[in-house]
């Protein structure tokens, strides 16, 4: 009786199991057929005769195009400063004690847990009593605010790590306290510096919550531009697109299995 | 060897979190205070002070919103702490290494894959027009019904809460012992037994960190609902937005984010709770 009822939950996990799998992949393997469809317009699958033409019509298209643009920019200059702006911060906490490094951490880690649309309509508002009104300035705001958390928490991992020691022997044998971090705790902090950069990335890039509200007629993110095209007609570009971003997001996590190892990047997930 | 004080390394990220956080939330709070003049962008700033913002969130067809969203959210969360267990267990105890390091390249890498593209390939795959629609349709299910929207933005929400709670679930379950498992078998325990009594209470604290990150991410999702919601399913997040871009009512939309704000907080307090005394036993 009870190997019957085992058999049965086993039989049931692996059901449920197939299923999820199945949900996960089978939309993203639609998209990526959809995208090399010939028709001009949204049929049903499989299409007839596969073509590039989305994948063009998104490379002439000036408003998509502009998005793109903006979003690298923005992507790199956030990536730049809250890169450098996590090692500071890292450096500080690592120097304090655990108290106070634990109460600073979740300081700086906390816009994580506010809804993104909260952040955004309080720098809105904010900046616009402030009087600033242009978008770039109010996106990268919006987007170091994000990504800074990220940047903080992987290279205080990375530096968490590192032997107190090694510093201790190079500043006994006479090495200036800059020369001690450039030449010890930065090439071995390197793999977490790296990782925050990577998070930092994505985050920028993918974010709509916070740029929709800081974005201005002429400066918008790509995902910005992508929702409003999604709300007015429902066209095959997206699927283009949307091929496109799946591969960079293979190519990162190549990057990331190459240099840092997924293992280590599990623990510097969303929440934790 | 004279150490710089580290209060001067905490001045970069403590000046740009002042300016651009912590003081736009709590002008955020104050603005959720002032009275909305119709025409005007922002309130007036030296405006009276009033509650008139968060009586209006008492009526019933503004807490229709909170409850539309901590329904769903909540289907969302329980369904995907299900399918996430399992999924983890499976991953943990029945695959081989090699299938293991596979298995957790695909969830990280759909982790990292842009929410945007997921809830598109989801309404392109399962939304009105899709490939799928005639199945729908012999079943007697209509793409446009508000129940097949409600279950397409729940299904959104899976999409995320399934990879994240699967990785999360990974470290709990390989804390487990699974001698105390074996343990309970020899003892004639049958299997569903065993886990009964012996694996699930054991990942009680991980399912429900796992289950409470779930819902966080649900209430305050953004995209998923507006794409797949279609403006006919609309989460607080959407309302806010609204506010801002419909009518720009600033002290309405700040008062709703306030309450957001206060919620999602709360969750996370009990989160870290539960994971703290975790790791502390």
């Amino acid at each position: 009786m009870g190997r019957k009822i085992d058999d049965l939950f086993s039989g049931l996990g692996r059901v449920m199991n197939g299923f999820i799998i199945c949900f996960l992949i089978i939309p993203l393997v639609v998209t990526s057929l959809m995208a090399f469809d010939a028709r001009p317009y949204l049929g049903p699958l499989p299409p007839p005769a596969l073509s590039t033409r989305w994948f063009s019509k998104f490379f002439s298209d000036d408003y998509f195009l502009r998005g793109l643009g903006v979003s690298l920019e923005l992507a790199l200059i956030s990536v730049c400063l809250s890169v450098c702006i996590g090692v500071i911060t890292a450096v500080a906490l690592d120097r304090s004690n655990s108290r106070a490094r634990e109460l600073m951490t979740s300081l700086f880690v906390s816009p994580l847990i506010v809804p993104p649309v909260v952040t955004g309509f309080a720098i809105l508002i904010f900046l616009s009593k402030l009087g600033v009104v242009n978008g770039f300035a109010r996106l990268l705001c919006g987007h170091l605010i994000i990504t800074i958390p990220y940047t903080i928490r992987a290279t205080l991992n990375g530096v968490l790590g590192i032997d107190k020691s090694l510093t201790e022997a190079a500043l006994t044998l006479g090495a200036r306290e800059r020369h001690a971090f450039w030449d010890i705790t930065f090439p071995l902090a390197r793999t977490g510096i790296l990782c925050g950069g990577i998070f930092a990335f994505v985050v920028s890039l993918d974010d709509v919550a916070i740029s929709i509200m800081l974005t201005d007629a002429k400066t918008y993110t790509l995902p910005v531009a992508l929702v409003s095209s999604m709300r007015a007609n429902f066209d095959l570009t997206l699927a283009a697109v949307s091929v496109l971003l799946m591969g960079l997001t293979l190519a990162l996590i190549f990057v990331l299995e190459k240099t840092v190892g997924l293992n280590q990047v599990i623990g510097q997930g969303t929440f934790r | 060897m004279k150490r710089a004080p580290s209060i001067f390394f905490y001045l970069p990220a403590g000046v740009v979190f002042s300016v651009f956080f912590w003081l736009p939330l709590g002008g955020l709070l104050l603005e959720s205070f002032r009275p909305f003049t119709p025409g005007r962008i922002g309130a007036v700033s030296d405006a009276p002070l009033t509650l008139a913002n968060y009586e209006e969130l008492l009526t019933p067809s503004f807490l229709e919103f909170f409850v539309q969203t901590l329904r769903i959210s909540l289907f969302a969360s329980l369904v995907g702490l299900v399918f996430s267990f399992t999924l983890a267990y499976w991953i943990t105890r029945r695959m081989s290494p090699r299938g293991r390091a596979i298995a957790i390249g695909f969830f990280v890498s759909l982790m990292f894959l842009s929410v945007l593209v997921r809830t598109y390939a989801l309404e392109l795959t399962f939304g009105a027009a899709g490939p799928f629609r005639a199945i729908l349709l012999s079943f007697g299910v209509y793409p446009n019904s508000r129940g097949y929207i409600e279950v397409l933005v729940a299904a959104g929400l899976l999409h995320y809460i399934v990879p994240l709670a699967t990785l999360t679930l990974l470290t709990t379950i390989q804390n487990v012992d699974p001698r105390l498992f074996d343990a309970a078998q020899t003892l004639g325990a049958p299997g569903w037994r065993a886990h009964l009594s012996v694996t699930l209470p054991l990942c009680r604290d991980g399912l429900l960190a796992a289950f409470l990150f779930s819902f966080a991410f649900s209430i305050s999702a953004f995209v998923i609902p507006m794409i797949l919601g279609k403006g006919r399913v609309l989460f607080v997040s959407n309302l806010i937005y609204n506010r801002f871009s419909e009518i720009a009512d600033f002290p309405s939309g700040a008062a709703i984010s306030a309450v957001l704000f206060a919620v999602s907080i709360t969750i996370v307090y009990l989160t870290t709770r539960y994971v703290n005394r975790r790791e502390a036993g």
